[in-house]
């Protein structure tokens, strides 16, 4: 039953925000001034007002299947899952150019090294997933604690690490020997084949090590070639690796092909395992090959390491010159 | 290390929300196990961006606006069961009027309600439900309906007089008009 006349069907609006008790006064006075003269309205009115109480009956009623019990718990168990494997990233300058830092629940995932301006690199979202969401605030720390490192005035990143961006478990062993590596310390791609039980896996060692996915805080800066050539980093970057090894005592000289060489005979040496440092030059050291042993810029550096000056050749009464 | 994410807060909103936009979805699905899936799909969807909104923001408008959202992708997908259904209901015939006193609606008349809010189209069903059940401003209606305020209102007002049509002598008739 429509209202018949223009005037009731431009009064229609106005008997609805009224019936519904969401109406101005203006509205109100006008809809009181034509009930008083139109019948077929008032009764529209009652109508309206009818169902609006039946609507607040319906929205206070019981619904059926008004148990939200399994839902809530599964979606407890599907935000948990989420959650852990969510990656909040910032994204900061820093002395080594910009730098990617992301963390999930479980710890740090990713350090990256970014190109200076433009969108992320493809295998940088990959290493993200889809979750990643930028948090600057939940990276702010990390990324203080980063430079002072940078700028050699920390020696520590006590990051709890989420590994679970690795490829395989090999990488996974690769990057925990590497990780052992000492501040100022170097040692070969060999070596850490080595220390893996895996000897003659030099190059997948590489391999392994070219794909970390936190550089920095897994050192593999501080893994060499046998010759003592750096050989790579970060792409092309062999650069930020004689920075990194240079802010943690390590000294390079230029080498061929835009490469730095560490050298040898100016540096502490040992052999992995043992728990003496010794002059270059001491006893067998000299003939033996670079994947057997461990290297340090400085004496500094072996002994907050926890290892202790030869007893034959003294590196503390006879220091390298510096 | 501290947490990483606002999870505290956002266990919180799941707190005073989900219940609710459940039952939100259980009006616009009829179906538990729906309500089910899209609630914890709406809350999924609401935590991958909670840290974007804005502090100060309307939270349950927004999650009203998620599950909206989600209700209608779910509509289209099973868009023609639904309008099948809803046909066979509006076909069944009525009973004698039954008297609604305030407190419990008759079986009869509230089936009848729900059949006829069932057979809406879509955006005045959404806008409807989302007013009288929910009780939302029609600002809010009209951002989860990706419309002006005034569509919302003309959405929920068209929905009425369907509603009103489809409820004709299903309606009491003792509650005149007085001013």
């Amino acid at each position: 039953m429509s209202p018949q006349y223009p005037v009731c069907r431009a009064i229609e609006p106005d008997l609805l925000s009224v019936a519904a008790g969401e109406a101005g006064a203006a509205a109100v006075g006008r809809v009181e001034s034509h009930v008083a003269i139109c019948g077929a309205c008032r009764e529209e009115l009652g109508h309206y007002r009818a169902l609006e109480g039946m609507m607040g009956t319906l929205r206070r009623a019981p619904l059926p299947d008004d148990d939200a019990t399994l839902a809530r718990a599964q979606l407890a168990s599907r935000l948990a899952d989420l959650r852990s494997r969510m990656v909040g990233f910032g994204i900061f300058p820093s002395p080594l150019g910009r730098i990617l830092i992301g963390r999930s629940e479980q710890g740090v995932a990713l350090v990256q090294y970014l190109p200076a301006g433009g969108s992320l690199p493809a295998h940088v979202q990959r290493l993200l997933g889809e979750d990643a969401v930028e948090d600057r605030a939940a990276t702010e720390g990390l990324r203080a604690e980063l430079v002072e490192y940078l700028e050699g005035r920390r020696a520590r990143l006590d990051w709890p690490l989420d590994l679970r961006r690795m490829r395989s478990d090999f990488q996974r062993r690769v990057l925990e020997a590497t990780a052992a590596l000492p501040y100022g310390a170097v040692t070969s791609y060999a070596g850490i084949a080595a220390r893996i039980g895996a000897p003659s896996a030099v190059r997948p060692v590489a391999q392994a090590l070219r794909w970390n996915p936190l550089p920095i805080v897994i050192p593999c800066h501080r893994v060499i070639g046998t010759s003592g050539a750096l050989t790579g980093y970060a792409g092309r970057r062999v650069e930020l690796k004689q920075r990194l090894l240079a802010v943690e005592g390590v000294k390079t000289v230029a080498a061929a092909r835009h490469d730095f060489k560490v050298d040898r005979d100016a540096m502490y040496t040992m052999v992995t395992g043992d728990r003496e440092y010794c002059v270059p030059t001491c006893g067998s050291l000299p003939s033996q090959s670079m994947s057997t042993l461990t290297l340090f810029g400085t004496r500094e550096g072996a002994e907050a390491a926890g290892f202790a000056p030869c007893t034959s050749c003294r590196p503390d009464l006879h220091p390298l010159p510096a | 290390m501290g947490r990483v994410m606002a999870e505290d807060a956002f266990e919180a909103v799941v707190g005073a929300h989900h219940a609710e936009i459940r039952r939100y979805l259980l009006r616009i699905t009829a179906r538990g196990s729906d309500a089910d899936d899209l609630s914890q799909e709406t809350f999924l969807r609401a935590f991958r961006a909670y840290r974007a909104l804005p502090p100060g923001s309307n939270v349950r408008a927004w999650l009203f606006t998620i599950a909206t959202n989600l209700g209608r992708n779910h509509f289209r997908a099973q868009g023609r069961r639904r309008r099948a259904y809803a046909a066979a209901a509006l076909e069944m015939r009525p009973d004698a009027p039954d008297r609604a006193d305030g407190q419990v609606l008759a079986g009869e008349t509230r089936e009848r309600l729900e059949r006829v809010i069932t057979g809406l189209p879509a955006k005045q069903r959404l806008a409807f439900i989302m007013r009288k059940m929910h009780e939302l401003e029609y600002s809010e209606i009209g951002a989860s309906l990706s419309c002006s305020e005034e569509s919302a209102r003309a959405h929920v007002f068209q929905a009425l007089r369907k509603v009103r049509r489809g409820l004709d002598g299903h309606l009491p008739i003792g509650m005149e008009s007085r001013s």
